[in-house]
């Protein structure tokens, strides 16, 4: 009688194949998409045809809130219209020193204004800006900043945590930079300095030469100037700027967002929109 | 990790060279790449945004005379008065679909000329949906209508372009040859939105500028002109609202 011989087999799965997949899936992930951007609110955009996509270097997001969607609120529209604005937005490796130019020359607008302002009585309260290393660093690490010059030191010394936690709490008076629709040169805004900033800057790149009075640090500009002229090119191709707003709130909100560009000379920019099927 | 297997079956030969195969194991190699796509996944979106592009009129110069200014002809304009529907909950109307519900009213020419002349100025009401069966009520049809000349020369153009007849370039450049040219009467279009208009309305509107080849056009606020014309096709349509006070205004 022969033995039977029970053959055993090996359970090992050969995974090389799997492995192989997987990889490819990676690679295509990694390369198709771009990181969600960290934002303090999300809005529904509108649909529209229009095929542009958003330009790789999207430089300046303004977001501007919509009112309440969860029904928390009693007054839903308490926070609407809040607004935020993030800098070299989209890209998946955005570069600082874009975010620490503007903020140099916000906040040099802004204490440059701020003595002719309390001559005359208005904002007495306010203290001149004087930002040390640490808060620059934390306004760079910053994507979406939304708030007063008033608070911006106070802000900017809180960790990034506690700074997200603030941002994303918009029933709070401090969130979001204040606008009007005042249109005065010599009483900007909050909002209008900072697009003055990025105006300046934009023009100074593109003569070549940065004015040492509005940026602090007196190293080599070239890297800087590099920064600034995409940023200037942006700007006056109209892709330097984009708003992203919710479909349901009321145009007369957004419509000072876009009067307050157009009084900065910023009358070229461009609108978040979903895609929509063309009919016909 | 590795496993080196020997594959000899019990019998041994002395000096005989030993097979070996080798396997690696990669499961670990799996799991970990599983980890990284569920991180991209989750991190990352694949949605790209659309973008709408707008060049609003430059700021006005104050030293420029008013008579310096360039004006539109009074023929070729168009304006569009916009307003959104909302419900008692003052959320935006939707209709079955889930989509907003929104009403534009437009007329031609000058709002001077409403009073006073044998032909006084018409307000219209249209949709950007074709809700009866009146295709030509559509806002999109309207329009098209008044930039007859430019959008036959562009559909003409577009017919060539379908037909590979001409490049990319030369498409794109004809079309803007067609819609500057003074020739064509290009129309010009207003936007007026009231103050229940919602975005979307707008950049609904904006669509169908794009759609139609209008590259003149501007935002302004409704004036008494406008009002006095609503508030005719108010009377003539009993039933209908249209200057309401704003939704936001009322809660605060």
């Amino acid at each position: 009688m022969g033995k039977v011989k029970i053959k055993r087999k090996s359970t090992l799965i050969d995974m090389t194949a799997m492995s192989d997949v997987t990889v490819l899936l990676l690679t295509f992930f990694m390369l198709t998409s771009s990181f969600l951007q960290k934002k303090p609110t999300t809005v529904q955009t509108p649909s529209s045809v229009s095929e542009e996509k958003v330009p790789v270097k999207n430089l300046v997001s303004i977001l501007v809130s919509s009112a309440d969607k969860t029904g928390k609120l009693q007054d839903p529209a308490a926070v609407e219209g809040k607004i935020f604005i993030g800098f070299a937005g989209d890209s998946i490796f955005h570069s600082d020193s874009l975010r620490y130019d503007v903020l140099d020359y916000a906040v040099g607008l802004y204490n440059e204004q701020l003595p002719k302002l309390q001559a005359k009585g208005i904002k007495k309260t306010e203290q001149p800006i004087r930002l040390t290393q640490a808060q620059r660093d934390a306004f760079a690490k910053t994507s979406m900043m939304g708030t007063s010059f008033k608070n911006l030191t106070k802000v900017l010394d809180m960790d990034a945590a506690q700074r997200d936690k603030l941002m994303s709490d918009l029933t709070n008076p401090m969130i979001g930079i204040p606008i009007s629709d005042r249109y005065d040169e010599e009483y900007l805004n909050d909002f209008q300095i900072w697009m003055k900033a990025l105006r300046l800057a934009a023009q100074e790149a593109k003569t070549g030469y940065l004015d040492k009075n509005h940026i602090p640090n007196d190293m080599d500009h070239k890297d800087q100037i590099a920064e600034l002229q995409i940023l200037a090119n942006a700007l006056s191709k109209g892709q330097g700027i984009s708003i992203e707003a919710d479909k349901d709130t009321p145009f007369s909100v957004i419509k000072v967002v876009f009067e307050n560009l157009r009084f900065m000379e910023l009358n070229k920019f461009t609108l978040m929109t979903a895609l929509k099927q063309k009919d016909k | 990790m590795a496993q080196i297997e020997q594959s000899d079956k019990g019998k041994k030969k002395k000096g005989a060279q030993k097979k070996m195969t080798i396997h690696v194991d990669f499961t670990p190699m799996v799991d970990m790449n599983m980890l990284l796509i569920t991180f991209f996944m989750l991190c990352t979106t694949m949605l790209k945004s659309q973008t709408v592009q707008l060049v609003l009129p430059a700021k006005p110069d104050p030293n420029m005379k008013k008579e310096d200014m360039t004006q539109a002809n009074k023929a070729d304009v168009m304006t569009l008065i916009l307003d959104t529907q909302y419900d008692d909950k003052n959320k935006p109307l939707k209709d079955e679909n889930g989509n907003t519900i929104h009403d534009v009213y437009y007329y031609f020419g000058d709002v001077a000329d409403t009073v006073l002349t044998v032909n006084p100025t018409q307000l219209y009401h249209s949709t950007y949906v074709n809700t009866g069966n009146d295709a030509d009520k559509v806002i999109r049809t309207v329009i098209r209508k008044k930039n007859e000349k430019v959008m036959d020369k562009y559909d003409a153009l577009k017919e060539k372009y379908n037909r590979k007849e001409i490049s990319d370039e030369e498409f794109e450049q004809q079309t803007l040859e067609i819609t500057k040219d003074t020739l064509n009467r290009p129309a010009v279009v207003i936007i007026k939105a009231l103050p229940n208009a919602t975005y979307e309305n707008v950049i609904n509107a904006f669509d169908e500028l794009d759609f139609n080849k209008i590259t003149k056009y501007s935002f302004e606020e409704v004036n008494a002109g406008d009002s006095a014309l609503i508030q005719r096709y108010e009377k003539a349509n009993p039933g209908t609202k249209i200057l309401r006070p704003s939704v936001r205004s009322k809660q605060k």
